[in-house]
This record gives structure tokens, sequence and C-alpha cells, in this order.
């Protein structure tokens, strides 16, 4: 981290940003984000944004997080939405959002 | 007024790509018992049908009171991007096939029109993305999540005395 300059920083894609705060928040044992942000390119909503141009607006997600345990699916989704809050902001558009716990995904 | 909008909205349509063009093809809306509403501007040339089931021009209702009573008043909620037989984009279009397969009355608003109203669902539920989907006054959350209740079969439990009442009524 320490030999990173600024400038390189601010080029990370969100993709990758949203990778580490995902990863922090969640503690995530699988995560898997795609970019799907080429199949929603003639959006009214993207067409607005200037912002937008460069893509990574529209992300399927899926996390694998001990921390979904017991939470209804409204509180996982909530979970990533809260984790990823500064990239709403800016421009993160939609999330389609797969949240299950380790146990759901684990051999039956 | 309503000409040249309406040859807009479907040039907008036609250049849209997969993702965001699948348009729902529904000639028996009506006869399926669900209304929708949606915040149509009051052009006088907009046929009363087609107007909002509440107005909020003149009726001193805040946002977050309209979308209070839109919850309480309405079953199934939508707040969605264009209206239900023509979404604007994949994930309210997803959110109502799914609610089109349970024989229940569907309101909608489509906060493409109202960059206020969707502010003022967005802070009302805490929730960032659209559609938002609300039965019996709860909120349950965005495409992901109905799908996921709909094929868990939760979401034919919630709906079930809405449909009951349904066909009392009729």
């Amino acid at each position: 981290m320490g030999s990173r300059g600024g400038a390189k920083v601010l080029q990370l894609s969100r993709a990758s940003r949203m990778r580490t705060k995902l990863q922090t928040a969640l503690e995530a044992s699988v995560l898997e984000i795609e970019d799907v942000s080429h199949q929603h390119a003639g959006h009214a909503a993207m067409r607005a944004n200037a912002n937008n141009k460069d893509g990574e607006t529209h992300f399927n997600l899926k996390v694998v997080s001990p921390k979904f345990e017991g939470q209804s699916l409204v509180k996982r989704h909530r979970m990533v939405y809260d984790a990823l809050a500064d990239e709403l902001q800016s421009g993160l558009h939609a999330l389609s959002i797969v949240a299950k716990t380790p146990q759901e995904i684990g051999p039956k | 007024m309503s000409r040249p909008l309406s040859k807009l909205l479907f040039k907008g349509i036609s250049g849209f790509p997969a993702a965001c063009s699948s348009k729902i093809v529904s000639g028996s809306f009506y006869q399926n018992g669900m209304r929708y509403s949606t915040s149509v501007p009051n052009d006088s040339d907009t046929h009363d049908d087609f107007k909002p089931a509440n107005k909020f021009d003149g009726s001193g209702l805040s946002l977050k009171e309209l979308v209070e009573q839109d919850v309480k008043d309405n079953p199934v909620m939508l707040y969605m991007k264009g209206v239900p037989e023509v979404p604007q984009c994949g994930f309210s279009s997803l959110a109502v096939r799914v609610l089109k397969q349970y024989a229940v009355p569907l309101s909608a608003r489509n906060i493409l029109e109202d960059p206020e109203l969707k502010t003022a669902v967005k802070a009302f539920s805490h929730w960032p993305t659209f559609p938002q989907i609300f039965i019996k006054g709860e909120f349950i959350g965005g495409s992901d999540i109905i799908l996921n209740m709909h094929q868990s079969g939760e979401l034919k439990e919630k709906l079930k005395d809405i449909a009951v009442n349904q066909e009392k009524s009729a």
C-alpha cells in the first residue's frame, strides 16, 4: 500500500473499490463481482449522466458471508448497500445481489 | 402534447439494448384485476383512468406522506422505472413479471417521471435502488428479493390473503 502513489489510487476501478469495501465490511469467504454495465448502456438514466459513460454502473454480486447468518434477505441486501454507500452516491446505479451464508452454499 | 411525447418515448425504447428493453406484453392487464397509477402530469388530454390515484398537486400531502399513504392504501405497491406494461429497466420488468404471477391488485408509480418522488421513496425505505416493492405496508425489497421469495414460495404465502380478498370483493 505504502508505495502506491495518490494518482494510482484514483485509477482504481469501482469494482476493486467495491471488493475492498465488501471484504472489509462483510468478511466474505466468496466474493464475485461482475460488471454488467454494458447491458445497460442505453438505459435512460445512464444516458442522462455523463459521469457514467465509462460504465461501472451495474454489477452482479455474489457474496458469501458468515455475517448473513440469521438475517433476512432484506437485511442482507441492506448490509451490502451500507458497505457500498459511497459508491451508490457516486454513480453506482444497480446491483443484482446473491447473498448467502457459508452453510447455505455448503455441501448438502 | 401527448402525441410527440409518446413518439419520443417509443423512439427511446426502441433504442434500448436487451437488458433494458424487456417490454412486458400485456393485452389483458386490466382483465387480470390489476390496476396501476403513475405520476403522469395532469395533462388535460390524459384520460381520468390514467391519472394517479393519489394526486399530490394541491392535495396538501408532502411526498413523504404520499408514500406513506401509497403503501398503506395499496396492498401491493411498486415504485419502478416506467409503467407496468412498459418497464424501462430490466429489474423493474422482472419485478412486474414476478408479481403478475399472482392474482393480486398491483399499484405502481413511475419514479423516472418525478425525481423528487424518487428521493422521497429512497428516504422512506432507506433503500438506494429501484424497483422497490411494498406488500401490505411492509417493505419487501427489490427485484432480487421478490424473485427469491417467488421461488421459495414465501411470496405466495404473503399474498394469499390479498388474493382471497380480491375474489370476495369481485
